[in-house]
C-alpha cells in the first residue's frame, strides 16, 4: 500500500526552501508536541477515572451476586437467631443464636456496602443464584438451606427443647446451604477483598457448624 | 513486504525528515529489511523512470509529510475524545441515583416530593391510625412492624405495621381479592424468599395491583406489568429510611387489619 507513495520519494534531503519553510515548521512542531502532551494527560486522566468503573463488578459479575443473595440468606439466619436468642431454653443455643444473628448482620452490612460502592442495586435483575458456577436450584424462591414458611412458622410456635433443637437442626441445614454458596464466590469469584470475606464467612459458618452439631448431640436431637 | 522494501536504506533521510513524529513507523520496515532491499536494485529509478522528474518530487514530499503527523493526531484526539466521551457518559448513567429511576417510571407516585411532610414522620403510635393515602405509603405506624421476610399474607393486614415495614425498606405488594389466582400465584412468587418484601390483599382497591415503597406508590392492572419488577429493583432497600440493615423478621406474622398493641411480645404469636 505503501508502495506508490514511496517509490517516488527521493533519497535526498528535499531542498525545502530555506529558513524561510522551516521556522513556521518548528512552531507547528512546538504546538504538535504541545497538543500531544495535552491530549496524553487528558487521556491519562480518562483512563484513571474510568478505571476503577470498568474494573468494579458489574450488574451480573458473581461477587455482585454473592453480595444480593447471601444477604438474604443471611437474613434468614439473623431471624432464626434471633428467635433462639429470644426464646430458646439452652444457654448454649441462645448465645449461638445470638452470635449468629449479630455476626451475620454485620456481614449483610459489608455486602450491602459493597453493592452500593459499586453502584449497583441491593435487587438484581438476574435469577437467584445465576452467579453460581454450578447454577445451584431455587425452589420457590429460597436458596439452599433455607426454611420454608410452614418451617419457620414452626419455629415461632415451639417452646422449651424443642424450639433448641429445632433451630439447632435448622441452622445446620442453612449454614451447610450457606457454605455451598461461598464455595461458589470462592470459586467463581475475582475480586480480592469479596474473597477474602467470603473465606472468613466460610471459617466461622465452618466452626460454628461443629458447635451446632455438638450441641445438637448433647440434647439429643 | 516485498514492496515497501525498494526505498530501503536510501529512502530513510526523507522519512526521518517527516519531522518530529518519528513513529510512522515507515522506518521500522524499510529497516527491517535491508538486505532484501539492496537486492532489488536501485529504487527509485525502477519506479519513477525518468530522472528528470527528480526535482518535482521534493515538493510533493514536504506536502507529504505534514499529512502523517496530522493523521496521527486526528487519530488520536479522535481516540480521546470518544474515550472521554464514553467516560463522561458511563459516569453520567452510573451515578443516575435510584431516585431519578424511580422517577423515570411511569406511572409512579412520589410522595417524597408530593407530601414531603407525610414522608419524614417515623413516629410510633398505638392504636388505628388513620391513613389519606390508602394502601398508606408512609406516615405514623405501629412501634411493632409487619414481618416482612418475604412473607406471603392471605389475608389483608394491619396498615399501622405495614407503614412501619416500608420504613425499614420493604416493597409491600398489594392486590385486589379478586385478583385472579394466576396473577396471585405470579406477584408470590416476585416476594417469597425476599427480604424486605411482602405480599397481602387489600379491600377497595381502585386498580388490581398496588405496589407501595416507603414514599412511592404504582398501581397497575396487570402482574405482568414489567413496571412491577422495575419498581422492586429501584426500590427494595434502597427507599428504607434507615438504610439497609433495618430489621424484617421478629414482626408481626399474623394478619388482620387490627394493629397489635399492648400485648407482651410473647402473646403475640402467629395466629396464620
Amino acid at each position: 500500500m505503501t508502495a506508490p507513495a514511496t517509490t517516488d520519494t527521493p533519497p535526498v534531503e528535499p531542498p525545502v526552501t530555506p529558513a524561510g519553510d522551516r521556522r513556521p515548521a518548528g512552531r507547528y512542531g512546538v504546538l504538535a508536541l504541545a497538543a500531544a502532551v495535552v491530549v496524553g494527560l487528558l487521556l491519562g486522566y480518562a483512563g484513571g477515572l474510568l478505571t476503577p468503573t470498568l474494573t468494579r463488578p458489574g450488574d451480573s459479575s458473581p461477587e455482585a451476586g454473592f453480595a444480593r443473595d447471601m444477604s438474604t440468606h443471611h437474613a434468614q439466619a439473623v431471624e432464626m437467631g434471633l428467635i433462639a436468642f429470644d426464646r430458646g431454653t439452652d444457654p448454649e443455643v441462645r448465645q449461638i443464636g445470638g452470635d449468629i444473628a449479630t455476626g451475620q448482620q454485620g456481614e449483610i452490612g459489608t455486602m450491602q456496602t459493597w453493592l452500593r460502592s459499586w453502584g449497583l442495586d441491593p435487587t438484581g435483575s438476574e435469577p437467584r443464584m445465576a452467579w453460581m458456577p454450578d447454577g445451584a436450584r431455587v425452589e420457590n424462591g429460597l436458596m439452599p438451606g433455607m426454611a420454608t414458611p410452614e418451617e419457620m412458622a414452626k419455629l415461632r410456635v415451639a417452646q422449651g427443647r424443642e424450639l433448641d433443637v429445632l433451630f439447632l437442626q435448622m441452622m445446620i441445614k442453612h449454614h451447610l446451604g450457606g457454605i455451598h454458596m461461598i464455595q461458589g464466590i470462592l470459586d467463581a469469584g475475582s475480586d480480592d477483598d469479596v474473597r477474602k470475606v467470603a473465606q472468613i464467612m466460610k471459617n466461622t459458618q465452618q466452626t460454628d457448624l461443629t458447635n451446632l452439631q455438638n450441641a445438637l448431640k448433647r440434647l439429643g436431637g | 513486504m516485498s514492496i515497501s522494501t525498494p526505498g530501503g536504506p536510501q529512502r530513510r533521510p526523507t522519512v526521518v525528515s517527516t519531522g518530529k513524529k518519528p513513529a510512522a513507523g515507515r522506518p521500522a520496515a524499510g529497516a527491517s529489511k535491508p538486505g532484501a532491499a539492496k537486492s532489488t536494485g536501485t529504487p527509485r529509478q525502477t519506479s519513477g523512470g525518468k530522472g528528470p522528474r527528480k526535482p518535482i518530487t521534493p515538493v510533493k514530499v514536504s506536502q507529504g509529510r505534514s499529512w502523517g503527523p496530522i493523521a496521527l493526531f486526528v487519530a488520536v484526539g479522535v481516540l480521546a475524545v470518544s474515550i472521554i466521551g464514553y467516560g463522561a457518559y458511563a459516569a453520567f448513567q452510573g451515578s443516575k441515583s435510584w431516585e431519578q429511576r424511580a422517577a423515570d417510571i411511569d406511572g409512579i407516585v412520589d410522595f417524597r416530593e408530593k407530601d414531603p411532610k407525610l414522608v419524614q414522620g417515623g413516629q410510633h403510635q398505638q392504636g388505628a391510625i388513620k391513613y389519606d393515602v390508602l394502601p398508606p405509603v408512609a406516615g405514623p405506624h405501629n412501634p411493632a412492624w409487619q414481618n416482612c421476610m418475604g412473607d406471603v399474607y392471605d389475608a389483608p393486614i394491619a396498615n399501622e405495621h405495614a407503614v412501619h415495614s416500608l420504613e425499614h425498606g420493604t416493597v409491600w405488594i398489594t392486590y385486589r381479592p379478586d385478583l385472579p389466582a394466576d396473577q396471585v400465584s405470579k406477584l408470590r412468587s416476585k416476594v417469597q424468599g425476599v427480604e424486605k418484601a411482602m405480599l397481602s390483599p387489600f379491600e377497595g382497591l381502585d386498580k388490581p395491583i398496588s405496589l407501595q415503597a416507603w414514599g412511592y406508590q404504582l398501581k397497575v392492572d396487570n402482574a405482568d406489568d414489567s413496571r412491577i419488577d422495575e419498581f422492586i429493583k429501584t426500590l427494595r432497600v434502597n427507599a428504607s429510611v434507615e438504610g439497609p440493615n433495618a430489621n424484617c423478621g421478629q414482626g408481626i406474622t399474623a394478619t388482620g387489619t387490627a394493629p397489635r398493641d399492648n400485648l407482651p411480645q410473647q402473646q403475640q404469636q402467629p395466629t396464620q
